[in-house]
Formats: C-alpha cells, sequence, structure tokens
C-alpha cells in the first residue's frame, strides 16, 4: 500500500506545468479562442516535444511504457491550464487503445509509433460520446460502429463542425461509412476495447476536472485578496472565505478518489468501473461548485468575458457531461452497489487481497 | 384571505389575453419568444414596447393620466401571468417601467411624473440604471462620480464626471437614472443624489462589456462633463441614498410574478427536454424536476404574500428574502437544465457563439445571485437587518 507520487511522477507533471504556464497563458487562450480551438499546430509540437502523448504507449512503440497513475498527474494539468489540444484524448485514450489492439490489428500495430510520438493525431468517436473533439486537426480518426472499432483516414470522413460552449473545444459531428477495409476489430474485442477507452475517458475528464477546481479556486482566491469592498479585501469576509474554504475541501476529497481510479481503471473490472464512476461524479462536483463559487466570488466581473475564470469554467461544464453525464455515472454506482454484482462489505471496502 | 379570482378579475383576464394573443399571433409573431434576455432586434422590441403603450398595457399599475390603467393589485398579477403565458419577449423599457418609474411616482414632483412616465409607459424613451461603479458594487455608498450644479444656457445644470460600470441596456437607453456624489467632500451613503440624465450628448460614452454568454448587454458609462437641468433630481439633492433604496424595494414589486411565470416556462421547456431524451426516467432527474415545480409555487405564495402585505404599507420580512430565494433557486434550475442535456448542453447552435435555448439560460442564471444584491449582501442583510445579530467589521468602521 502506497497512496503517493513518486518523485519522478510529480517531476514529469512539474514539467508539464511550467509548459503550460508558457503555452497557455490567458492572452494565448484568448486568441485561441477567437480561431475556435487550435490551428497553428505549434503548441502540439512542443508537448509532443516532452514525448507526452506516448505516456502510454509501450516502450518497443517509442512510448514511456507508463500507467495511468502516471498519466493522471498530466490530464490534471491539461484541465488546470484548459489546454485547447486534446492531448488527453489522444495520450490517455487514443494511445492506449491503440495499443491494446496492435497485437489483433495490424494497421493499429503500424500507426501506434506515429501517434505516440504525437507526429499523427488520432481523434476518437467512442460509443456515448455524440461528437468528436479534435477531428479536423487529425490525421486519422478511431470511430464506433456498435461494437466494431474503424479506424478512418480524415479525409474519408464528412466533419460538420459543432460549436461548443467552451471555444478552446473543436467539435465535431463525424458523417463517414464503415467498411471492411476500415475495421480493425469487432465482437468482444471491439466491445472490451471500447469499454476500456470509456472508463479512461471518463477517468481523465475527472483529473482534468481537478486541475480546472483548483485554477477556478487560486484565481477566486487572488481575486478575494485583491479586490476591496466596504473598504476591506471582500477575502476577509467569512461569507467569502468560506465558500472558498469548502471547495477546496471538496477537491481534496474528489482528488483522493480520482487518484485511486488511476490505480483501479487497468484491471477493467466493475471495482473499478465504480472507481471510476464515483470519481468522475466527485471531481465534476467540485468543478461545477468551483465555477459556481469563483463567479460569485468576482461578482458581475465573474459574468464578463473579460476575465480570465469563463475559459476554465466552461470547459468544467462541458467535461461534467462528457463521458458519461451526472445521471451515467450515478445511475452506475447505483447498479453496481444495489445490483448485488459489487463485492461489498468491510472487507472489500477496507482491504484488497 | 381569498387565493381565488373574482368573476371581474376574470373578465379582465380574458381581455388581456386576447389582446395579447391577438397581437402576438398577428404583427408581433417573430417577438413570440418567452425569451426575457434577447438584445437582438432591438427596434422591434420598441415597436413591441409602443404597441403596449398604445394599448395601455405597458406599466397598468400607473394612474391612467400617466399611461396606465389604475389596475389593482391581482390586476397586475393577472397580467404578468397573461404576458408570460402568451410567451412575450422580455421587455426593453422594464428599468424605466419597473424601477425608474415608480421611483418617480413615488417620491418625484409633479412635474417630473409629467414629464417623463408617460413618454416611458409610450415606449417612447427608455432608461438605463448607473448605480455600480468599478469600486462600487455591493457598496453602493462608495460611488465616486460627482455632479455639481453650473449655470447654463437654460437655467442651473448639473454637470457631471464619473464612470458607471455594468449599466445595462445603456446602448437603447434615452436616459439614465445616476446615483452621484453632490456634496464635495462627502463619504458614504450622506451627500448622493438622484439625477435624471439624458444619454444622447457629448459628454457621455458608453463602451459595450462581452458577457460570458457572448453578448453585451451591459456597459462601462463614461461621464465627463454631461449636462442635465438642475430640476432633473429625484427627491432633495444630498438626500439620493434614500431614493436609491426605494428603487432597489421595487425590484421586489409587481414583475417577481411576471418573472415567476417566465421561470415556469423554462421549467416546463426543460421536463420536455427530458421526456424527449430518456433524462426524465431518472430517478434523481424526476425528484429536481418536482423540486423545482414546488420551488415556483412556494415562490409564487410568498410573492402574493409579500405584495398583499405592502398594500397595507408594511415591508414584511419576507420582502428582505424573496431575492435569495429566487436567485438561488433559478441558479439551480440552470444546472438542472445541464443536467438534462446531458453530453448536448455544451453545444452551440452557430458560430461564433449562438447557443442554444436551455444553455444560453443556464449561463444567464450564473449573474442571478450577483445582481440587484448578491446572495452574500442578502444574506448581511437578513442577519443583521431582520434578525438583529451584530454587524460584521466593514471599512474603517
Ligand atoms: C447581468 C448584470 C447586470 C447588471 N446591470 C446593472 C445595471 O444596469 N446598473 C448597475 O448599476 N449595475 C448593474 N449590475 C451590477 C450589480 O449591481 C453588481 O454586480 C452588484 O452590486 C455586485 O457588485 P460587484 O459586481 O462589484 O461585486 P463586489 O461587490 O465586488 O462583490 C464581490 C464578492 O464579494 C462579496 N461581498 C462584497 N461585500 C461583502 C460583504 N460585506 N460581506 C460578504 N461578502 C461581500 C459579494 O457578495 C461578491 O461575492 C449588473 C450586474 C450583472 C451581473
Amino acid at each position: 500500500m502506497d497512496f503517493t507520487f513518486t518523485e519522478e511522477q510529480q517531476m514529469m507533471a512539474g514539467a508539464f506545468r511550467e509548459l503550460l504556464d508558457d503555452l497557455c497563458s490567458p492572452e494565448a487562450l484568448r486568441a485561441a479562442a477567437e480561431k475556435r480551438g487550435d490551428e497553428s499546430g505549434a503548441r502540439w509540437a512542443r508537448i509532443a516535444e516532452l514525448g507526452l502523448p506516448g505516456v502510454l504507449a509501450p516502450e518497443a512503440a517509442g512510448g514511456m511504457g507508463l500507467g495511468d497513475t502516471d498519466f493522471v498527474l498530466i490530464a490534471e494539468e491539461a484541465g488546470r491550464a484548459a489546454l485547447p489540444e486534446p492531448l488527453v484524448e489522444q495520450a490517455g485514450i487514443a494511445v492506449p487503445l491503440l495499443a491494446g489492439l496492435a497485437p489483433h490489428a495490424p494497421r493499429a500495430a503500424e500507426i501506434l509509433a506515429q501517434a505516440a510520438s504525437g507526429a499523427l493525431r488520432v481523434a476518437v468517436g467512442a460509443p456515448g460520446n455524440p461528437f468528436v473533439l479534435g477531428a479536423a486537426q487529425a490525421g486519422v480518426l478511431l470511430l464506433a460502429d456498435g461494437d466494431e472499432v474503424h479506424l478512418v483516414e480524415r479525409a474519408g470522413v464528412g466533419l460538420v463542425a459543432q460549436p461548443s460552449i467552451d471555444t478552446l473545444r473543436a467539435l465535431a459531428r463525424v458523417e463517414w461509412q464503415p467498411s471492411a477495409a476500415t475495421r480493425l476489430v469487432s465482437g468482444a474485442a471491439g466491445r472490451t476495447a471500447w469499454a476500456r477507452a470509456f472508463e479512461r475517458g471518463a477517468l481523465y475528464a475527472a483529473a482534468q476536472c481537478l486541475g480546472l477546481t483548483q485554477r477556478m479556486i487560486d484565481i477566486a482566491v487572488a481575486y478575494a485578496c485583491e479586490r476591496t469592498q466596504f473598504g476591506r479585501p471582500i477575502g476577509s469576509y467569512q461569507a467569502i472565505k468560506h465558500h472558498l474554504a469548502t471547495v477546496q475541501v471538496k477537491l481534496e476529497f474528489a482528488r483522493a478518489h480520482v487518484y485511486a481510479a488511476a490505480a483501479r481503471v487497468v484491471d477493467a473490472d466493475q471495482r473499478a468501473a465504480a472507481a471510476v464512476s464515483s470519481a468522475k461524479l466527485a471531481a465534476g462536483d467540485a468543478a461545477e461548485l468551483a465555477a459556481r463559487t469563483g463567479i460569485q466570488v468576482h461578482g458581475a466581473m465573474g459574468y464578463s468575458w473579460e476575465v480570465d475564470l469563463h475559459f476554465y469554467m466552461k470547459r468544467a461544464w462541458a467535461l461534467i457531461g462528457s463521458w458519461g453525464d451526472r445521471s451515467f455515472h450515478m445511475r452506475r454506482v447505483q447498479s453496481l452497489v444495489l445490483g448485488g454484482s459489487l463485492p461489498l462489505g468491510s472487507d472489500q471496502t477496507f482491504v484488497r487481497s | 384571505m381569498r387565493l381565488d379570482f373574482s368573476p371581474q378579475e376574470e373578465t379582465f383576464r380574458r381581455e388581456a389575453a386576447t389582446w395579447l394573443e391577438g397581437q402576438l399571433s398577428g404583427p408581433f409573431a417573430d417577438l413570440r419568444t418567452g425569451r426575457a434576455h434577447d438584445i437582438s432586434a432591438p427596434e422591434r422590441r420598441k415597436e413591441w414596447e409602443r404597441a403596449l403603450g398604445r394599448a395601455r398595457w405597458s406599466a397598468i399599475g400607473w394612474p391612467e393620466e400617466y399611461g396606465g390603467r389604475n389596475a389593482t393589485l391581482a390586476e397586475q398579477v393577472i397580467f404578468a401571468e397573461e404576458y408570460a403565458r402568451a410567451r412575450a419577449p422580455g421587455r426593453l423599457g422594464h428599468l424605466g417601467i419597473e424601477l425608474c418609474g415608480p421611483t418617480i411616482l413615488a417620491l418625484g414632483t409633479e412635474a417630473q411624473k409629467r414629464r417623463f412616465l408617460p413618454k416611458m409607459s409610450a415606449g417612447e424613451e427608455y432608461w438605463c440604471q448607473g448605480y455600480s461603479e468599478p469600486n462600487a458594487g455591493s457598496d453602493l455608498s462608495n460611488v465616486r462620480t460627482r455632479a455639481r450644479l453650473e449655470k447654463g444656457p437654460n437655467g442651473p445644470e448639473w454637470v457631471i464626471e464619473g464612470q458607471k460600470t455594468w449599466t445595462s441596456l445603456a446602448q437603447f437607453a434615452d436616459w439614465c437614472f445616476l446615483v452621484t456624489r453632490t456634496e464635495e467632500g462627502s463619504t458614504g451613503a450622506r451627500g448622493l443624489s438622484y439625477l435624471l440624465v439624458p444619454m444622447h450628448q457629448k459628454g457621455v460614452t458608453i463602451r459595450p462589456i462581452r458577457q460570458m454568454t457572448g453578448e453585451a448587454e451591459f456597459n462601462e458609462t463614461f461621464f465627463d462633463g454631461a449636462r442635465t437641468a438642475a430640476e432633473n433630481v429625484v427627491g432633495a439633492p444630498g438626500e439620493g441614498w434614500k431614493v436609491a433604496m426605494a428603487t432597489l424595494s421595487f425590484e421586489r414589486g409587481a414583475s417577481t410574478l411576471a418573472q415567476q411565470m417566465g421561470f415556469r416556462n423554462q421549467l416546463d421547456a426543460i421536463i420536455g427536454a427530458a421526456k424527449d431524451n430518456g433524462a426524465a426516467r431518472d430517478p434523481l432527474i424526476r425528484q429536481r424536476l418536482a423540486e423545482a415545480y414546488a420551488g415556483l409555487k412556494i415562490m409564487r405564495a410568498s410573492s402574493l404574500r409579500m405584495l398583499t402585505s405592502a398594500q397595507s404599507g408594511k415591508l414584511s420580512p419576507e420582502a428582505f428574502t424573496y431575492k435569495i430565494f429566487w436567485a438561488t433557486w433559478h441558479r439551480k434550475l440552470g444546472e438542472l437544465a445541464m443536467d438534462v442535456l446531458g453530453p448536448a448542453g455544451e453545444l452551440g447552435t452557430a458560430a461564433p457563439y449562438e447557443l442554444q435555448e436551455l444553455t444560453k439560460m443556464f449561463l444567464f442564471s450564473r449573474a442571478d445571485t450577483i445582481y440587484a444584491g448578491t446572495n452574500q449582501v442578502q444574506r448581511n442583510i437578513i442577519a443583521e437587518r431582520a434578525l438583529g445579530l451584530p454587524k460584521e467589521p466593514r471599512g474603517g468602521a
């Protein structure tokens, strides 16, 4: 039992954070928002230089061969920065999906190294998500047709852009025709692949919510120290202090939940599913509260486009609805807990043999 | 106590409903949106205001000589209900009709009433509210904008210097009701005056502020040697704080009922969406929908109670609690809408930032707990004024 991150894990996340502080300044986000998502590719290239698209790829494919407890911190940082590029979707979902399929599907094996290096952008249209993030910028797309996993060239699909409430998210509806040539796997293998991709999607959405929550708290705390009304910093009023403290408490508890889910997700069993769902709920609720509190602390300023807060709020609201919305995850926890299939009892809850 | 309406009142209801239906299925069918916030097509919205004015439906509670109908409270309730039921658009003239107009009626001079009220109710002149400043939000008494009397070509005039902010609808306004300091060296609530200032003049500049909804309903408003006649002060010079507070109390008037009917339309839209996409099968969503409905019923009963006791001249304790209740309820309704929409909630309808109706409502409702007194300020008022708890230390005091 060791619920801490190693020094290497923290160093990698720290390096990424420094890079993002540079790449995702408020001015950079504003510029990207005007263009609806990324178009230059310059930010992507800098991130790829750190090798981050390949964190979860095997070393044989040029990746780092690391696991979800390594990547969870990376996803958290991407959230904290409201990174416009879909690094989390590529590195956290597409790459492990390809790596899992590589032994059965030669085309997956062929592109794995390029996906892991970031040279090839891969977008994912998983079952349950009606829209695909970053499809326009991708070279290839992994798409679902029932249980089947298809690999399709960008040139072979039609895209209908879907404006998101978060102007940094470039979403599209994909129009395409599945064929034998595009199919990677079908049947049980496809089902398993998508199920695993979905769990990672939900886990890393939760991780991004952690980072977003911390960012929103930090912005609100800074404003509460600086803004004065009635001759005092508003942060000196208990009403404001208590609101902010409450969010931080919620965040700390969500954090432990998400890290635990990151340690379990690889098991791909019911216990992992329950952990992922309750982590997504906890992190989503923390982010929602952080948004509500952040705007309240800012007063009318928080409602304007001119403060940076709204970028993070909007990303949080978008993520809360993706990779299983609140209802979905709540229902899943309910049916696991009440349906008799999840091992319950103190021996199960507290010890893992 | 009597909760039902009389036969005469029901006749009035039919008259109102018939007129609204005729207009909104006829010449104003394009405005049948039920939307509270909408700054598209301002010219059409002004035509609508003028049509209301011509038919005397614009400010029915006012005396007839100012364009009203002397309507009773029950009739105002009925009209508000029918207005929302007909999905009539939000009122572009509401800052005048609901805030400044009632203030002038209560505290203005005869000449002011004759000069301003008929044009307000006729939809000929539009108003904005100049209270907040960069350093005077919750602490409104920290106003720095100042005005002094000077000789003008047609008699003495106030000359105004300063900056207001978050001024909603200033881009459509002909006049501003402005809280400004008129006694040099005064601080706090003393030495303020409530001026009526024409917007179309050289000394007034507005700069739109973009909201997180993508639209710019509010503005920064700069007064740089702007002028208004000396008689355009409501109440005595230096007594503006009392007048400004009176205006805020009108925010809790009969318009709350119209607002509730608007909320009802939104709740219906959420229920419709939940039935369409299956969210209505989720027991948690069902429960929240039912809670939202109960909240609406509570608000309606409370405002009827509040309004009828205000008629008898007492400001009842529930008047203090109304703002925080509706604001918090509506903010939650916005969150419920997003949870019902699920993954579709984040979607806009068109670039750059056209949003679907319920998503927009969610964003708009983020501001409810801020304007017209933040939740924190409301709680302070309830705790300190209604409950008599000791004051929290503020400022130098
Ligand atoms: C959509 C919208 C439209 C508006 N339209 C207009 C308009 O037309 N005209 C106009 O004049 N104004 C308008 N306003 C401004 C509105 O009146 C102010 O936003 C409001 O008074 C709060 O002031 P502030 O935004 O400066 O926040 P602040 O006063 O700076 O408050 C920031 C935070 O500090 C808290 N706080 C402040 N003091 C205390 C205290 N003593 N104890 C505890 N907490 C405290 C607040 O509750 C809030 O959470 C509008 C605002 C919005 C959002």
